[in-house]
């Protein structure tokens, strides 16, 4: 707990000068970031924070592996998620079922336009190729799909990948970023940086949004509504690799070099199917 | 020239000046398709290769598009091949198969050249890796 109040309270308050520019802190508010001045999500599932750099010191540094997670608050919130990583704390068996857990503001909600059908994933904070923690009720929150595939995922596969491959270790830190009393959380604070080579390898500060396309969310309840903008906008006509998750131009000449079993033709709004999870193809761009 | 880069999903190169995704068998292979011939490269790749590129044929300069020739092989890390569009006879991407963030993307329009050869191999940390072959349509 001393080393939990020694790490996350110094960064806390970091974040707070960073997203708010404030330089005289109440306990209050240490313990809410204020979001004002992060620009609205406007379709990047996150933004960088400080340049980048984490708000590590240096003294935060080490090679000796750890995981920590935040005691729940008094409202079931999950607090910062901090861990050194390395190979000796990645999962060797497939992940088990984490159904029990019913992170703050968890709600059951379906949208047929969101990828798998389920607004809400319970949502690792540490990703679980990170650090196997399974059903750790202090590492899991309410996310939107978008949230968890979108934004924090490539973010965990690049560190994950980096750590299989050299052997060296991240220091790895998540915040979730919750606004007055509300049960689900705004978004994620997810900061990386490489140790043995001291940042070459992995280094990032990003802030990724608790959002979903077409989808409103009220962050104090967990409650949600179509925002009307599903049913808007052209129609257009895609053939999808449902296995890349790419959507292409019939004339694309990856539609011909698709496995059958992988190619769906699509009609309808480019919203629900990016919604869905699905990205413009890299060749074709449609 | 023939031009050899590693992508993610989204054609992502890097993410922060920093490369994507690094694989000990992929560089490997790298060295063993130049085979004899030049390959070429800048500091920041050479940096990764380090002491595997002894005994290869190796050239590293900044401006490595810039000087290399016919023939010649390139590894393109950090910076868009489009300047060098002309001079490209053929492109091997190597795809990581999974999804990075990405800040900075391999933009040649592949839609104008021919995939001729595609095939996958297993890396030293990714599951997959693919390998194709664009040569101009």
């Amino acid at each position: 707990m001393h080393k939990l109040k020694r790490t996350i309270l110094p960064f806390l308050l970091a974040v707070i000068l960073a997203l708010s520019g404030c330089e005289n802190l109440t306990p209050q508010q240490q313990a809410a970031i204020d979001l004002s001045s992060l620009p609205e999500y406007s379709g990047q599932a996150y933004v960088e924070l400080n340049n980048n750099v984490p708000f590590f010191t240096e003294e935060d540094l080490t090679s000796a592996s750890f995981e920590e997670y935040s005691p729940l608050d008094e409202l079931g919130r999950c607090g910062t998620a901090y861990a050194c990583i390395s190979t000796d704390l990645m999962p060797t068996e497939p992940r088990g079922s984490i159904g029990q857990v019913k992170p703050s503001g968890w709600k059951i909600a379906k949208y047929d336009f969101v990828d798998g059908k389920y607004l809400y994933n319970r949502c690792h904070l540490i990703g679980f190729q990170l650090t196997g923690e399974n059903a750790n009720e202090q590492n899991l929150i309410t996310g939107t799909r978008y949230l968890n595939v979108t934004g924090m995922l490539p973010f965990e596969n690049l560190t994950a990948d980096y750590i299989k491959e050299t052997g060296n270790h991240v220091l790895y830190r998540v915040t979730p970023v919750f606004t007055g009393d509300e049960l689900v959380a705004r978004g994620v604070v997810m900061e990386a940086m490489s140790v043995e080579d001291k940042g070459d390898g992995v280094l990032f500060n990003v802030y990724c949004y608790n959002v979903q396309p077409g989808v409103t969310i009220d962050y104090a309840t967990g409650d949600s509504a179509l925002d009307g903008t599903t049913d808007e906008g052209e129609q257009v006509s895609y053939i999808l690799n449902t296995n890349t998750k790419k959507f292409h131009l019939p004339s694309c000449p990856s539609v011909n070099e698709m496995k059958p079993e992988y190619r769906q033709e699509y009609d309808g709004s480019r919203t629900i199917l990016e919604a869905q999870g699905y990205s413009p193809c890299g060749r074709c761009k449609p | 020239m023939i031009l050899m880069a590693a992508v993610d999903d989204n054609m992502g190169l890097m993410f922060n000046h920093r490369r994507q995704s690094r694989d000990r068998l992929l560089r490997q292979r790298i060295l063993a398709l130049a085979g004899d011939r030049t390959l070429w490269m800048d500091r920041y790749s050479a940096a990764l290769f380090g002491a595997e590129l002894d005994g290869h044929i190796v050239r590293v300069e900044e401006d490595f598009l810039a000087q290399a020739a016919p023939g010649d092989f390139c590894f393109l890390e950090d910076r868009s091949p489009r300047p060098a569009e002309e001079d490209i006879e053929q492109v091997v991407l190597f795809r990581w198969n999974r999804t990075y963030p990405a800040d900075l993307h391999f933009d040649l329009d592949l839609s104008r050249w021919t995939l001729t050869c595609s095939e996958d191999f297993p890396g030293s940390s990714h599951d997959k890796i693919t390998q194709e072959v664009y040569t101009r349509a």
